[in-house]
């Protein structure tokens, strides 16, 4: 019996070539190519201010907040296109089911208000 | 297009589930409305969630069994009474909760929100019979309990322990995916009775595959209860969390991972190769049951070692599961389709081993989350950061100080070792004769043995409670009458089952024959 992951074989393929790729040109660059080292070019930016500071940062907490809302309601969306297409088919037994999910999560959303975690000035 | 239709026969298996979602949700909602100084009532409102939960997944018990929402789930007398060890649990969890967070001034809905979502997953995990099913129900819980073990956030020990739970708990859910995955690949199906009729053929055509696939989702669930060698996680993260959520992750997370567990393998087990299954649970529960006892004896620090305890007694659980696969029970290889057909013949023993699983986890919810009570009514805030919280000193004289406390706790221990009166005892002497039974009688008497040991350690901290003197500097909080009613509840229960095991045996007997219907 042919195994069910042959026609996958392709994928495997272009993965193999994807990383001998990734590892033969650089190998390559750095074997073949000329280098001129010069204080100005081991600079981050070759144009532009001076960089300052360190980049690690730290962020405020509400920056993760937000983006972790953002996907929340970005699943509900997701769930709801495919619903809304085929709204009439699903009928009432669609609506009664949609109305409960999205009910839950208007319960969340009103949690997350009253909670202050869509206040960006505090 | 056709639409499905559900009845009364699918809503009703999956409404204790439903009733603890709405509880958890009606405790967001007033925790952010009702800005009340006093929260006790978050508390009892998630213990009649529980209890209104438990009482309707009771009745269920009742039903005949029968797939739900197009088979995705399964009701039987197995899940339901999965269900109501989990509600218990969630209620005196959040009993003992109480008394913890109001020490702490930490009392927030979201707390007992988490621990109601957490206690729906796990009663729907109970009933998942397929595997995306399980897999959303699985993460349910785990995600509640990884932000419940990191909810006293301040300081280094929750943080450590939550970050721990979770990067290795997603890495165990991510390994239980892919073997999933390759099962499906395999057979091209995730539900879990007709991936067992298909496996057997995919297994002679791709053998490689579906022994990955089998290896990972062993590996995954032996990860979630905790079996050695992948037990790491288990004392650091139960010595971090707040000791009412550590009593809950030991009763009811491992009750429902335990009983996932044993239906993905009673399925998929026999079909794959049940010889290699039951050298695999055997070798896990010889493991875990030496591993665990051996490392818990060198503690002081008693949450720890009742950490490597509840190691030590999934242990004694897996040589239940072996049991089931044991060679004398096992059905021939070819032309498995439906369970029953097959097992037929050994379908007595097979039961008494599922009995025996199942009261144990009753048996163990109760004890370790009285255990788990008294370590987390005796600590301290201000000693948290010492380290010293959880010290057996905490424990000296404590028979003078709190003789309650003191009695409840050496009958929670005396449980754990498996002396009799208690249900420890019950539990162990049901799961070891069902071993015994099916011809285990190496792994019978290394899980005696070690239980040997185990009550070194256990009847050490009676010894500590009862016949030394106080030390100075050592206080103990206020007593809470939550945490007072939840251990007098669990020591009730502890002693009234092992006296009367027989008022749930029938229900059990009724369980172990889910899968010869």
């Amino acid at each position: 019996m042919e195994s069910p992951l042959v026609p996958y074989l392709p994928i495997l393929a272009v993965l193999l070539l994807a990383g001998l790729m990734a590892m033969a040109i650089p190998a390559l660059t750095t074997r073949l190519g000329p280098r001129s080292v010069n204080p100005i070019k081991s600079e981050s930016f070759e144009c532009g201010n001076p960089t300052l500071g360190t980049a690690r940062q730290r962020f405020a907490v509400k920056f993760y907040v937000v983006a972790l809302l953002f996907i929340v309601f970005d699943v509900e969306a997701v769930f709801l296109y495919p619903w809304a297409v085929n709204f009439r088919a699903l009928g009432w037994f669609g609506y009664g089911t949609m109305l409960m999910f999205a009910s839950t999560l208007v319960m969340g959303l009103v949690y997350i208000w009253k909670k202050g975690a869509l206040e960006w000035e505090s | 297009m056709n639409t499905p239709s559900f009845g009364l026969d699918d809503f009703l298996p999956v409404l204790p589930a439903a009733i603890l979602t709405a509880g958890a949700i009606l405790l967001l909602v007033s925790e952010v409305f009702l800005g009340s100084a006093t929260r006790t009532y978050q508390a009892l409102l998630a213990v009649v969630t529980s209890v209104a939960a438990g009482a309707l997944a009771f009745s269920n018990a009742f039903l005949p069994a029968h797939a739900v929402l197009q088979g995705y789930a399964v009701l039987d007398p197995f899940s339901s009474f999965t269900t109501v060890v989990v509600c218990l649990g969630t209620g005196l969890g959040a009993l003992l909760g109480a008394g913890f967070l109001k020490h702490r001034n930490a009392e927030r809905g979201e707390f007992y929100a988490l621990l109601l979502f957490a206690a729906a997953g796990m009663s729907l995990l109970a009933m998942s019979a397929e595997f995306i099913t399980l897999f959303v129900n699985l993460e349910v819980l785990s995600v509640s309990t990884y932000a419940l073990t990191a909810y006293l956030r301040r300081g280094p020990r929750p943080s450590e322990a939550g970050f721990k739970y979770f990067i290795l708990g997603a890495f165990a859910a991510a390994l239980l995916l892919y073997g999933a995955a390759l099962l499906y690949g395999a057979t091209g199906t995730t539900h879990l009775s007709e991936m067992a009729a298909g496996l057997g053929a995919a297994a002679k055509a791709q053998p490689a595959l579906v022994a990955c696939g089998f290896f990972l989702v062993g590996a995954g669930f032996a990860f979630k209860v905790a079996a050695v060698p992948f037990h790491m996680w288990t004392p650091d993260v139960y010595e971090g969390a707040p000791t009412p959520v550590t009593a809950v992750m030991s009763a009811g997370v491992k009750a429902a991972a335990f009983v996932a567990l044993v239906r993905v393998f009673l399925f998929l087990g026999p079909v794959f190769d049940p010889e290699v299954v039951f050298v695999i649970f055997s070798a896990l529960a010889a493991a875990t049951m030496v591993v665990g006892n051996l490392l818990a004896i060198p503690q002081r620090n008693v949450k720890r070692m009742l950490a490597y305890s509840s190691v030590a007694h999934a242990g004694y659980l897996l040589s239940g599961v072996a049991a089931l696969f044991a060679p004398a029970t096992v059905a021939p290889k070819s032309g498995v389709l439906s369970a029953s057909a097959t097992w037929g013949a050994d379908s007595a023993l097979r039961g008494e081993a599922l009995k025996g699983l199942l009261f144990y986890l009753l048996a163990y919810t109760v004890t370790s989350l009285g255990s788990f009570g008294v370590v987390g009514a005796l600590e301290r805030r201000e000693d948290e950061t010492k380290g010293n919280a959880w010290d057996l000193d905490r424990f000296s004289g404590l028979a003078q100080r709190r003789p309650f406390q003191a009695a409840a706790m050496a009958v929670f221990l005396l449980s754990l070792g498996g002396i009799p009166p208690t249900v420890g005892f019950m539990a162990k002497l049901l799961v070891f004769r069902a071993a015994v039974d099916a011809g285990l009688v190496g792994l019978a008497v290394l899980g005696v043995l070690s239980s040997a040991a185990g009550v070194y350690y256990y009847l050490r901290v009676v010894v500590y409670m009862y016949m030394r003197p106080a030390v100075e500097g050592m206080q103990t909080p206020e007593r809470q009458w939550t945490t007072e009613f939840a251990l007098a509840a669990s020591a009730l229960a502890v002693v009234g089952l092992g006296l009367l095991p027989g008022s749930v045996s029938d229900w059990l007997s009724r369980a172990g024959l889910i899968f010869g219907q």
